[in-house]
């Protein structure tokens, strides 16, 4: 008994097996003629020059060096956090390390920034130029993102699939899959409304830019793993991502900019702030979020598109 | 020994489903850290995914009583359970379609309905 279990975990015999006793097994042809080619592919590999080279490095205990390394580095982080956490004051004690700074952002928050979230007033009030730097980091990796993966006409070997992207697995989908499908159809809505309600109450409850758009960016997944990517494309095709990320930027510089040189420190800020608690609160808060919603939304999605399929929506 | 009896029977349900839960997550970590090849190893995550979390949040539930919170961990359970076995349908999915070794790795059967072409 114990063997058998040791077996089984081990992957040697299937439990099925007696269970399935009638059925035949399937000699995959087409799989077989793949697995062939793919076999010659690594032969033509292993030729190259350089090849020796690699396999020698990592015969060398490149691999040894390399866990050493990460465990030494893992457990100084480790170290290093624990540290930072045994040095922070207990809940609910007066901290008496804190500067003015804090001071001011907890005392005078609400009033300045017109956010009942003092987090949100924070990001996008105080240190919106940190924000602004954050969302010009994701617009330019998704840059980087692009210029590496991106596959059209131009770096094709040829305007028709060649050998190579034939057996690439980006040439295959999951369309037309009940069960994907199904669960697509009663979740993406929930997602949506759930992403946009944290966009839009930002300023009010934990949430904001950053969070509501990595969960609509995630319903842009979901969309093109359950339905393809030419439903997303039906309402969202490249060019209309791009310049929804590259004008929510835009407006997100100018609109800090003006802020900036205006009323950043101290003087008058001419955007009304609104009730405390209201959805449109908070200045130019709301504005914001809605921008930085906008570029981590299309960064999530054109990454997810670009690895899947080496361009965003389809074509 | 204080509190009722009734709270002693919670906290113990509480306790035992907790240890149910944490014990097929420790199986579905170490499962996945063993097996080499996907299959088995989303056979082990999904144990995690299913089992582990529903007993954790029955768990919850108990403990949280009558309330609030009790349709917020139902919803949850409902939203996991919902998402987490599409999941590993889906990377099941796309390792049975794209991967030209499968039959190095699998016994693939054919069913007695199917057909030639499959």
């Amino acid at each position: 008994m114990r063997k058998r279990f040791k077996k089984w975990v081990m992957g040697r015999t299937d439990v099925m097996d007696r269970i399935l006793d009638d059925a035949s097994e399937i000699h995959d042809q087409p799989r077989e003629t793949i697995k062939k080619q793919r076999m010659e592919l690594v032969r033509e590999m292993e030729e190259r020059p350089g090849y020796e080279r690699t396999v020698e490095a990592e015969q060398k205990g490149f691999y040894l060096i390399y866990h050493i390394v990460a465990v030494i580095s893992c457990i100084l982080l480790i170290g290093v956090l624990l540290y930072t956490v045994a040095m922070l004051p207990r809940y609910g004690e007066e901290n008496t390390r804190a500067d003015e700074v804090v001071e001011r952002y907890v005392e005078h928050g609400l009033e300045e920034t017109g956010a009942v979230n003092i987090v949100s007033g924070m990001i996008l009030d105080y240190r919106a130029f940190d924000t602004l730097g954050e969302s010009h980091v994701l617009f330019t990796a998704l840059i980087c993102v692009m210029i590496l993966l991106r596959v059209d006409h131009k770096n094709m070997r040829s305007e028709y699939e060649d050998y190579y992207t034939v057996l690439s697995d980006r040439y295959y989908s999951l369309e037309r899959d009940t069960i994907i499908r199904t669960m697509g159809k009663i979740l993406l809505p929930c997602i949506f409304v759930y992403g946009i309600y944290i966009l839009l109450n930002g300023q009010n409850s934990p949430g904001g830019g950053f969070s509501g758009g990595a969960v609509m960016g995630t319903g842009l997944i979901i969309t093109a793993a359950a339905f393809g990517f030419d439903r997303v494309d039906s309402f969202l095709p490249l060019r209309v991502s791009m310049w929804m990320t590259f004008l929510s930027l835009m407006f997100y510089s100018f609109a800090k900019g003006y802020v900036f040189f205006t009323g950043a420190n101290g003087l008058e800020n001419h955007i009304p702030k609104g009730v405390p608690g209201a959805i449109l609160s908070g200045g130019l808060i709301l504005p914001l979020d809605i921008a930085v919603g906008l570029v981590v939304a299309g960064t999530m999605f054109g990454f997810y598109s670009l690895i899947r399929r080496g361009n965003i929506g389809g074509a | 020994m204080t509190g009722t009896p009734m709270e002693w029977i919670r906290f113990v349900l509480t306790a035992v489903f907790m240890i149910v839960g944490l014990c097929s997550f420790i199986c579905a970590v170490l499962g996945v850290f063993h097996f080499g090849y996907i299959m088995n190893r989303l056979h082990a995550a999904g144990i995690g995914d299913t089992m582990g979390l529903m007993s954790v949040l029955v768990a919850l539930m108990i403990s949280a009583g009558f309330g609030m919170d009790l349709f917020k961990l139902i919803a949850v359970a409902a939203f996991m359970w919902c998402t987490s076995p599409v999941s590993t349908h889906f990377m099941g999915q796309i390792e049975y379609f794209t991967n030209p070794d499968l039959s190095s790795y699998l016994k693939l059967r054919r069913r007695r309905g199917d057909t030639e072409e499959t």
